[in-house]
């Protein structure tokens, strides 16, 4: 996984991507219980906005020798999955990431707060879960997590998520 | 929740989602990889491959 990390990291030096931090399962399992999952997502800010801007990290990749598998890239036998900051919350989230350490690797991971909120954003079942397990298990800061609800308008849903979860 | 020994069970599996919560991060990535094996043995899918660490 290290060199996985070194790539990314790299990816961001040389300029093909703004900004990056880790979200999905391992970001998630970096705060709670591990959770079962196979690739390693990448939310990212594109270098320069355009139709296509998973393209240059493909032409990078495959200057390395890493070959494309399905929607990921696969880097020292690690799926990645590169997933372009699809929304204002998701910019957000990667301008403002915390840095993790995995043996002598640095890297950028989305923090619980932004997690959480892109959790009950997305809203599927997995991410219901994944939002009550956060607030239970990770050191959330409630002051950020409801200025970051504020902002994007999702209060009343974490309020009516958490009255729901409560009753059950 | 009205029944006291299923309380207990729920409490007490809370508070083991919070230990592993606690884990060092390099341990967790091992124990995701184990999950991977798990589920691999029972159901072997070419597009969801077991990490190597």
């Amino acid at each position: 996984m290290e060199k996985a990390l070194q790539a990314i990291e790299e990816i961001t030096r040389r300029g093909i991507i703004k900004a990056y931090a880790i979200g999905g399962g391992i970001a998630a399992t970096y705060y709670i219980e591990p959770v079962l999952t196979y690739d390693l997502d990448i939310f990212f800010i594109p270098a320069k906005e355009g139709l296509d801007v998973l393209a240059p990290i493909y032409e990078y990749a495959k200057e390395l020798g890493f070959s494309a598998q399905a929607e990921a890239i696969l880097i020292e036998g690690f799926p990645v999955q590169f997933i372009p900051a699809y929304n204002d919350l998701v910019r957000e989230a990667v301008e403002n990431a915390a840095t993790l350490k995995y043996r002598d690797v640095e890297a950028r991971v989305v923090t619980p707060e932004y997690l959480a909120v892109i959790a009950l954003q997305t809203g599927r079942a997995k991410d219901r879960e994944r939002l009550i397990r956060l607030l239970d298990e990770a050191a959330i800061d409630r002051a950020v997590l409801d200025r970051i609800l504020g902002s994007f308008g999702l209060t009343d849903k974490l309020k009516k998520l958490e009255q729901q979860f409560h009753e059950e | 929740m009205k029944n006291r020994a299923a309380e207990t069970v729920f409490r007490k599996k809370r508070e083991r989602r919070r230990l592993l919560a606690k884990l060092p991060f390099e341990r967790k990535i091992e124990i995701v990889v184990e999950l991977q094996k798990t589920a691999a043995a029972i159901r072997k899918n070419p597009r969801r491959i077991v990490w190597p660490l």
